[in-house]
């Protein structure tokens, strides 16, 4: 796996299409969602779990370096009314994510999209909106 | 008080427990793909359709039936004073907004997987259950719980400070009016922080206008912490097809080692 050091800085359209939602805790303190990277990898761990879904994948660097990275998503109730299964994801899976990263620069990021090797595409990674203001 | 007070805790917990039965036997398909299952919306600051159209619908003995699946609140989670009325303000007591500027979203309730309290809502549905004698609010999360309504009760003299304090109940015509008392100081009201106290007394108004939709004013009254009362303004709409689902929020809470940022919006 090579590690794609793109950092995408998103267009103000993408931005909003994508911006992720409110979940238990301010998402704008945790991530950065003006900067979008790609990390192709294998999936090493899916945790179908609360608050948060989480999956973790090992991105290895044209250097041969690994890096171990750790992906959220919404929970696994808001996933599941969106097509989710906890079989969506699997150990050993080859993906390419698109991603926010940590604003802490730890291989953390809130994942976008999800683009398995057998083409499935996963998107809906974020928690729904905030409850209803008028 | 004190014995309706378990009577109303062993019920409303047998009722969690049985709803939560029900829940994972008959939840629906979780849908087909990519967004909400047919029939269901997503709510939110008006994307999305609205829910389904029709009459409100009415209990056997007249009474507003509130039933269903709901998202949804009567204020805004991210920032409270976004819901106000027209011509209703802020204004903190100055120890109020200087504790709300020193607040971390780490240390949000919220994010630490405790209560929301009252009124902020939370991403996830809830569902009133309506018996002759108390209604039930059940929390899909942020918190796995449920607020007890005591109707045409009375509030203890002394209450206990807690998370969804003592609320009592009664029917203004078609709109289910609940007077709530006896609130701890630790929930915030928003993303933002805004803080409360101890003296916090709240007035929240449901209205289901329509089949699909509820209405939801809220006043506060916190004379500890705002120099005067304001009223927010929101709406919950109907998820048809969807049953709560099991919630643990204290589960899996790993990512607030990465949330250290002033308290700020979603």
């Amino acid at each position: 796996m090579k590690f794609m050091p793109s950092i995408v800085m998103a267009g103000a359209g993408l931005l909003l299409m994508s911006l992720p939602m409110a979940a238990h805790h301010s998402f704008a303190a945790e991530y950065d969602s003006t900067k979008k990277i790609e990390l192709k990898g294998v999936v090493t761990k899916f945790e179908w779990t609360n608050p948060h879904a989480h999956f973790y994948i090992d991105v290895t660097d044209p250097a041969g370096k690994v890096e171990h990275w750790n992906l959220e998503l919404a929970s696994p109730n808001m996933m599941q009314r969106n097509g989710w299964t906890r079989h969506s994801l699997k150990e050993g899976d080859i993906v390419v994510v698109v991603a926010a990263r940590a604003k802490d620069g730890t291989w953390t990021g809130s994942a976008d999209t999800i683009q398995k090797s057998d083409g499935t595409k996963l998107t809906f990674m974020a928690a729904p909106p905030p409850p209803d203001v008028k | 008080m004190r014995k309706s007070f378990l009577i109303g805790t062993v019920l409303a917990a047998t009722i969690a427990a049985a709803s939560l039965v029900v829940a994972q036997d008959a939840a629906p398909a979780p849908g087909g793909g990519k967004g909400p299952a047919k029939g269901q919306t997503r709510g939110g600051k008006g994307r999305g359709p609205a829910g389904p159209t029709g009459p409100a619908p009415r209990m056997s003995d007249g009474t507003p039936d509130l039933s269903g699946a709901w998202m949804g609140s009567g204020s805004n989670s991210g920032d409270i004073s976004k819901g106000l009325k027209p011509g209703e303000q802020i204004i903190m007591q100055p120890w109020a907004e200087a504790l709300m500027k020193t607040r971390k979203s780490q240390d949000d309730p919220e994010a630490n997987c405790l209560p929301t309290g009252v009124p902020r809502g939370a991403p996830y549905p809830w569902r009133i259950v309506q018996t002759p004698t108390h209604y039930f609010i059940l929390f899909e999360g942020n918190i796995h719980s449920f607020r007890q309504i005591f109707m045409n009760g009375k509030h203890p003299d002394d209450p206990d400070p807690t998370w969804y304090g003592h609320s009592t109940g009664t029917w203004n015509k078609d709109t289910l009016v609940v007077d709530s008392v006896g609130f701890n100081d630790k929930f915030w009201f928003d993303y933002l922080g805004h803080p409360h106290t101890e003296k916090l007394h709240t007035i929240e108004r449901y209205t289901r206008t329509d089949l699909g939709n509820m209405t939801i004013d809220v006043t506060i009254d916190d004379p500890g912490a705002y120099t005067k009362p304001f009223t927010t303004t929101g709406r919950a709409r109907l998820q048809p097809n969807t049953e709560l689902l099991e919630y643990i929020c204290q589960e899996n809470n790993i990512d607030l080692v990465h949330v250290n940022a002033p308290a700020q919006l979603p």
